[in-house]
């Protein structure tokens, strides 16, 4: 019994030694993870030349002229209307999305109609198709609307490509309702649609908060998309605008960070305020399956 | 989908008549063209090493961080933060790391390890490695807060017990935590290898498959004929075996999900 325990605290992660040693471990990878995202922030306050000579050194005075947006404005790098298209783009689709997906989401989940089982099977297929195969067609008929280049060129397929995870989702959330409530309701002579939103929405807050989440980050950040349909500079969202710095300031740092700092910092914001939902959003959503 | 299909086996330029052309892209997609074998390569290369390594990082990130270490609220915000950020952003903060002149050689130097200084993206095997490398930073915090939910699933009882059987810590992440976390595992791999296989923005900014054509994904394959030469009833070919190929992995997905479902159950 002795020579067990003895054993077992050799053998444990809890000695100071080895905990301060999973520290030194995490803080490692914690720096490589996170270094250069700071370096990128305090760099973009440096002239390129000091950024050059002194790669890691911090700033020596506070240099703005990186920022200074409406000089990239006058060389066709119009950042302040990237960040307005996003923007736009990403809150109209979601909103859309969601509202659809709530009512689409609850319909499956607590009213019978035939064909229901297809038509989860069929929503659980189009979550695995990737964006590529269907660009091409995509294109097409979005030409043929007169749509590209415009911001709703982009809002309806990002629309269309978040339905099938949101609904799915809402579903699951959905079907852990109590079907009492709906009968009693019901009962009282409330329709589908009322008792929809007193009841049901008010109550799901949390669950809608993850789906508005999850696809703002994904509309956010969606580039191949958004740079097929909006080659047009007034249309061009914020992912595929800022790499015109990659092509005007190939060896001009400055800029070059400057533009990724204005480009990174909406995501660190969002990120700071929702990590909470953002980290339960992301596995709750496939954990089940 | 359908028409991507149709598409596939017409000539068409992105304006004008489709001309019909029969399985003649096919053929020459699979005969003549040697870059769609070299781009059916490299995705497979990376889908390979990036499902493994961010994986195998998430999981012993999940594990150090379940320890119930001090500060692991601060580790977990900082390795999920990359996950939030976009590939462009992503891949544009690494081509300064990657730079000749950048901070992974000018870091080298204040090592003095100048001998291990390269230009990264001048070969392809090089290249190659940095955007798997560039994957995994990007992708290993995802991978970790899957595992880290499972791990939280699991009642702390089970360790307690394996504890006093005198079990080691290493044998009770083998025989304990492993075995539970099947569905984690099964579920990561699959999402893991489907979005490796439609990698796009990485590849394109950061290397635009180069240098000559060595990192060439089936992604920018697509992009390139479709949207850069106009071909797009050939692209429309590899949009056709990128949708089979996610099918193919979506169905194994359903029915491991669907077995999971039945083990919960039972």
């Amino acid at each position: 019994m002795f020579k067990k325990t003895l054993k077992s605290k050799r053998n444990d992660f809890g000695g100071f030694f080895n905990n301060s040693l999973i520290q030194l471990v995490l803080v490692i990878w914690a720096l490589f993870q996170l270094y250069p995202v700071i370096w990128l922030f305090y760099s973009s306050f440096k002239p390129t030349p000091d950024i050059r000579s002194k790669l890691f050194a911090l700033p020596e005075y506070l240099y703005l002229k990186n920022y200074d947006i409406n000089y990239y404005h006058q060389k066709g790098i119009t950042i302040g209307i990237y960040l307005r298209n996003s923007t736009i783009v990403t809150v109209v689709s979601i909103l859309i999305l969601t509202f659809v997906c709530l009512i689409a989401g609850y319909a499956i989940a607590k009213i019978k109609f035939p064909g229901k089982n297809l038509l989860i099977i069929f929503l659980i297929g189009l979550i695995g198709i990737p964006i590529h195969s269907l660009i091409i067609p995509l294109y097409y008929f979005i030409a043929r609307m007169g749509l590209l280049s415009t911001l709703w060129g982009l809002i309806l397929p990002y629309i269309a490509f978040g339905i099938p995870f949101s609904v799915l989702m809402l579903q699951t959330y959905f079907r852990q309702f109590p079907d009492e409530l709906i009968e009693a309701a019901m009962i009282d002579g409330c329709s589908h649609l009322r008792l929809f939103f007193t009841v049901v929405v008010p109550i799901s807050l949390g669950a809608i908060s993850t789906v508005l989440i999850v696809n703002f980050i994904s509309i956010w950040n969606e580039f191949l998309f958004s740079l097929v349909i909006n080659r047009d500079n007034a249309a061009k969202t914020l992912t595929v605008g800022i790499m015109g710095f990659k092509g005007q300031y190939v060896t001009d740092w400055g800029p070059y960070l400057a533009g990724l700092v204005i480009a990174v910092v909406p995501s660190i914001i969002f990120y700071a305020i929702f990590h909470r939902n953002i980290i339960k959003g992301m596995t709750a959503g496939s954990l089940k399956g | 989908m359908i028409q991507s299909l149709l598409l596939s086996f017409f000539k068409w330029k992105g304006y004008g008549p489709w001309i019909f052309l029969g399985f003649d892209n096919y053929i020459k997609l699979f005969t003549i063209d040697k870059n769609f074998f070299v781009a059916l390569r490299n995705s497979i290369v990376f889908t390979i090493f990036n499902t493994i390594g961010s994986l195998l990082v998430g999981f012993i990130l999940a594990i150090l961080i379940n320890l119930k270490i001090r500060f692991w609220k601060i580790y977990r915000f900082v390795f999920f933060l990359p996950v939030v950020l976009s590939g462009v952003v992503v891949s544009m903060l690494w081509l300064k790391i990657v730079d000749p002149y950048g901070l992974l050689n000018t870091f080298l130097s204040i090592l003095h390890l100048e001998n291990l200084q390269r230009i990264w993206l001048a070969n392809s095997g090089l290249a190659m490695g940095i955007i798997i490398a560039v994957a995994i930073w990007w992708g290993n915090g995802y991978s970790m807060i899957f595992f880290l939910a499972g791990m939280q699933n699991i009642d702390e009882e089970i360790y307690e017990a394996a504890k006093i059987d005198g079990a080691s810590t290493m044998r009770r992440i083998v025989s304990i935590t492993v075995p539970l976390l099947k569905n984690v595992f099964s579920t990561l791999i699959l999402l893991t290898v489907i979005s490796s296989f439609k990698v796009f923005d990485i590849v394109w900014i950061i290397t635009l498959g180069g240098p000559a054509g060595g990192t060439e994904v089936l992604g920018t394959q697509l992009y390139e004929n479709a949207f850069r030469n106009q071909r797009f009833g050939y692209a429309s070919v590899i949009a056709v075996i990128m949708f089979l190929i996610s099918i193919l992995f979506s169905i194994i997905y359903i029915k491991v999900t669907a077995n999971n479902e039945r083990i919960r159950r039972a």
